[in-house]
């Protein structure tokens, strides 16, 4: 039993962790029909900056996060502006730049950190127990962070002009642009909330777990699958699944141990995909 | 116009073929080889600079006698990328450039791959992986750079035992070669000694080991041991096992990487008891020496750790192989290396052993370690002796 | 009913016939040369520009596909298995290599192929990861984490293929044969796939049974990247779940967009210059990936249509 209870705390952080990337990445496919290939590359910067600011600076941490936030969001604008812009229609060109401005920020962070673990930690440790259960609190501030994370970007996407013109962009952009919508400035816009979105989690979660060149990896995996569950270009979609995904992923590594865990979780997406192919709450996929 | 593009095609093709003549002044070039980028980058870089070092010591005296002549040694590393095929290709790259001799590869995938290929190359190779087939007889040319833990589990176990009386034990390791051929001998030798052991493993890439923590802890074990899982991963166990409210000792029967289990996971106090293997006696003043000699030497500081220690001897000893056979062929530099004996000045004494384990011995053992913190204060590492087979 | 789209006229054009010149001529470079090196950089290409065509017919359906190293994994391990029974005849391999992933294609096309443009992408990414996890789940029959080492080499008419050259000599019949079933089924559908990948809903409005050809398509390909698992098994002798991670994928993949995905020359070319210079990399250690995304960036932002596409409309440009 409390076995059970403890999977589902575990789950619930998970999603809490997951939702933030996955909203980061259906983000910027919704809107520029990119797969962001680098999305766990800025979530490794994300750490790598706070943790740089924590350690070199002397900063207090949550200016280390802002920091990561800015720096992140900052690479983001630039890269779509500059690069992404030109070949924007070209779905299958942005994939590989993406893939391409990963390897080289993977490999510029490993020269510059090195390849070991860095000593990164969470500023609150402890947990609130009830007998053999726990619930770390650093998880459930991690939990509250990404609550108003979602509650932020709901607001900017509905109640902003912004917003307004990102959702436009991404409901049908030969329209928008004919009511005079500038993709110009919108895309790089949308580009640097995701990605400064990907920078968050990773000051978050790397002093959780860990921050080392190896984190970027199974993050990209598990936007991919996230979003797939979720429905492309859904934010609802996305947290939701996001949620799902944790939830399930802990209860089968719980019970099932680790290896068996993954596979189950992979099939059960698959399995749905069938029954469901848009994803949860995804609208009818756009070409890519 | 199709006809152009195939000459531009036919000109890559050609392009490939070329390979530039080197201008060669007495040089002896050694290849070092594992990951070098990616998670187990620090082992790959390790390997490269243990050969650095090996290489600079030759060449501060002059340089390598090689009958007649005296060469100057240079290294030539390969990322081998912790894939079979990797460290494949590296084996035929190297031996493009007339490389026959390897310091490396590190990882199980490595050795697999590398096996075949650098037989077919007549390459010699030393790997460091804790693979079951790490050495084989029908691989001569192939060395292994210290014993996997048939050699030592036993003695780690015996000790922690008496500082942390254990009944029971879970072992979590990744669900890849280069976990599970060392849980699965870690649990055999805990079980020799009486000790229940369970092993768990964890698909390679997970960052959140909470609910393995959550199932590992529901078997209620006195003691659970990390095995080989890379430090990184192995620091966040140990620091999701003591959030959980584990208090019991937690093991290391599996590689170096310590210093970064305790970063991770909090420091000595969150760590609180542990213990480990070291594949180095890291107590020994003679060997910490090998951090300031390679400083010195190269002007820079070393990377890897522990690591670099424990790759050293291979890379000293090819070299002094090779001067003793007066060529760097593969096969007269193995001939030399056999008759050798297991002496390093900085580790000591040591043997040759494998002949038990793989049916040829070929497997440098050194002087180990036993590591033990108590009470969140490190006791050190102790010296264990190396032992025949 | 009239078939609303004509048949190609001529089975097999310019580029067509230029890929498979190439692959033809390829058997002479190891005659021509003893160096290791080439062998090596060969071989790693012959194999990649395999898996590069798997790639590219799903491609030509505006599909982007990373399932290839899964397939690869059941031409690769079938294979290895088959060794391990001392079933070692190349015909006999070569048919297996082709035919068990093309037919495990079946059931897997018929669930993932409803699923347009990114869906399928990710999809197919999952399906990658599912098989590796089955590789290590199934140690009976796999070798688990272990793989399957040391497995005998090919038998062609009786001699066995155990050097350096003759392995690569293999690899260039293999690449041929691929070329060959890639050139003729891109070619005879070419106008079949072209609908598709211009638009999939008006193809259908106009009569075209869409989900045979991207059936067809599929399953070919994954006969196709089965034969590429063949091929990486024999260069390297072991099976190994290291060799088939999802990651691979992306190499493929990008040997096809940085050659070209308009013509069958596109991923040879791709994938000759980036093995090449992977190789080039390769002693540089942990520079490698860097370059190697750096390389990326420059010619998909230099080099439009990849290299191919770039060279042809120069040349059209010229005449």
């Amino acid at each position: 039993m409390e076995q059970f209870l403890q999977a589902g705390i575990i789950g619930v952080s998970l999603g809490a962790q997951y939702a933030l990337l996955a909203l980061g990445f259906t983000l910027i496919f919704g809107i520029l029909g990119v797969v962001n290939f680098s999305h766990g590359g800025f979530y490794m910067l994300g750490g790598y900056v706070a943790f740089a600011c924590v350690e070199h600076l002397g900063l207090p941490y949550p200016l280390a996060v802002l920091a990561a936030i800015l720096v992140t969001a900052a690479l983001g604008w630039v890269f779509e502006l500059l690069l992404i812009e030109r070949l924007v229609d070209d779905h299958l060109a942005t994939l590989m730049l993406t893939l391409g401005l990963y390897l080289v920020m993977s490999t510029v962070m490993l020269q510059v950190f090195g390849p070991l673990a860095m000593d990164f930690r969470f500023p609150v440790t402890g947990a609130l127990r009830a007998g053999p259960i726990y619930a770390p609190l650093e998880n459930l501030i991690v939990l509250a962070i990404c609550l108003m994370a979602i509650l932020g970007l709901w607001l900017v996407l509905f109640r902003t002009d912004l917003g307004r013109g990102l959702r436009a962009l991404a409901d049908d952009r030969q329209v928008a642009m004919a009511q005079g919508l500038r993709p110009r400035i919108l895309f790089p816009a949308a580009f640097a909330l995701a990605t400064g979105l990907a920078g968050l989690t990773g000051a978050l979660v790397t002093p959780i777990l860990s921050l080392s060149p190896g984190v970027a990896d199974p993050v990209l995996a598990t936007s991919f699958l996230t979003v797939i569950l979720g429905g492309l270009g859904s934010l609802g979609g996305a947290a939701l699944a996001a949620f799902i995904v944790g939830i399930v992923e802990a209860y089968t590594s719980v019970y099932f141990g680790g290896s068996i865990g993954a596979l189950v979780l992979f099939v059960l997406v698959l399995l749905l995909l069938v029954f469901r192919p848009q994803g949860l709450l995804g609208r009818e996929a756009r070409g890519a | 116009m199709k006809i152009r593009t195939t000459m531009l095609v036919a000109g890559l093709a050609t392009g490939v073929g070329i390979t530039a003549a080197q201008a060669q002044s007495c040089e002896l070039k050694i290849g070092a080889m594992g990951p070098m980028s990616g998670g187990a980058a620090q082992w790959g870089l390790a390997m490269y600079s243990a050969t650095e070092l090996a290489a600079a010591e030759v060449n501060a005296q002059g340089g390598l006698k090689m009958g007649a002549k005296t060469c100057k040694v240079v290294v030539v590393p390969y990322d081998s990328k912790y894939t079979a095929d990797a460290a494949a290709a590296g084996s035929n790259a190297l031996a493009a450039q007339d490389i026959k001799l390897i310091v490396g590869p590190v990882g199980s995938p490595e050795a697999t791959g590398i096996k075949p290929v650098a037989a077919r190359n007549e390459q010699l190779a030393w790997n460091a992986s804790y693979a079951k087939n790490a050495l084989e007889t029908k691989y001569p040319l192939m060395f292994h750079i210290a014993p996997g833990p048939s050699a030592w589990a036993d003695a780690v176990i015996k000790k922690a035992k008496t500082v942390f009386p254990m009944k029971s034990v879970v072992l979590i390791a990744p669900n890849d070669q280069g976990g599970t051929d060392i849980a699965s001998v870690d649990a055999e030798a805990y079980k020799a000694n009486g000790v229940t052991a369970t092993e768990e493993y964890y698909q390679r890439g997970t960052t959140n080991f909470a609910p393995i923590v959550t199932r590992v802890l529901a078997l209620k074990p006195d003691v659970v041991d990390t095995a080989s899982s890379p430090p990184g991963d192995a620091g966040v166990i140990v620091k999701q096992l003591r959030l959980a409210g584990f208090t019991g000792a937690i093991g290391r029967l599996g590689g170096p990487g310590t210093d970064e289990i305790v970063r991770v996971s909090g420091g000595l106090d969150v760590l609180q008891n542990f213990y480990w293997f070291e594949t180095v006696a890291t107590a020994d003043p003679k060997v910490q020496e090998i951090d300031a000699l390679y400083k010195k030497l190269l002007g820079k500081d070393p990377v890897g750790g522990t690591a670099m220690w424990a790759d050293l001897p291979a890379a000293r000893m090819t070299l002094k192989a090779v001067s003793m056979a007066g060529t760097d062929d593969a096969k007269a530099v193995a001939v030399a290396l056999r008759a050798m004996p297991v002496e390093d000045p900085n580790m000591g004494k040591g043997y040759w052993t494998g002949k038990k384990a793989f049916g040829i011995a070929q497997e440098l053992h050194f002087p180990f370690g036993i590591g033990i913190i108590k009470d969140g204060k490190n006791l050190g590492v102790e010296r264990q002796e190396a032992h025949r087979d | 009913m009239t078939p609303l789209i004509p048949r190609a006229r001529f089975l097999l054009g310019g580029a067509e016939i230029a890929a498979i010149l190439v692959f033809a001529a390829a058997f002479a470079v190891p005659t021509m040369t003893r160096s290791v090196l080439v062998y090596s950089v060969m071989n790693q290409a012959l194999v990649g520009v395999v898996a590069a065509q798997s790639v590219w017919i799903m491609l030509r359906m505006n599909l982007l596909s990373f399932a290839s190293p899964a397939f690869m994994a059941i031409g690769g391990y079938t294979v290895a298995i088959a060794g391990q029974h001392d079933i070692t005849d190349a015909f006999v391999l070569t048919a297996a290599a082709f035919l068990l992933p093309a037919l495990v294609a079946v059931p897997l096309g018929a669930l993932v192929l409803r699923l347009k443009g990114t869906y399928f992408v990710l999809v197919t990414f999952v399906l990658s990861q599912i098989m590796q996890l089955l590789l290590f789940e199934t140690p009976g029959l796999t070798g688990g984490s272990n793989g399957i080492s040391g497995i005998p080499p090919v038998t062609f008419l009786g001699t066995e293929l155990a050097t350096n050259k003759q392995v690569v000599l293999f690899a260039c019949g293999i690449a041929l044969l691929a070329t060959i079933i890639t050139a003729c089924l891109t070619r005879y559908f070419r106008q079949h796939f072209a609908a598709i990948e211009e638009n999939e809903i008006l193809a259908e409005s106009l009569g075209l049974v869409v989900w045979r050809y991207k059936a067809l398509g599929f399953v070919v390909a994954a006969g196709i990247a089965g034969l590429a698992g063949y091929s990486l098994v024999t260069m390297l002798l072991t099976a190994h779940p290291s060799s088939f991670e999802s990651g691979t994928a992306v190499d493929f993949i990008a040997y096809t967009i940085v050659g070209g995905r308009a013509s069958i020359l596109g991923p040879v070319v791709g994938t000759a210059s980036l093995v090449y210079a992977t190789n080039l990399f390769g002693t540089h250690g942990q520079y490698a990936q860097g370059l190697y995304g750096a390389l990326i960036l420059v010619v998909v932002l230099a080099l439009r249509g990849g290299v191919v596409g770039t060279v042809a409309s120069l040349v059209r440009r010229i005449r």
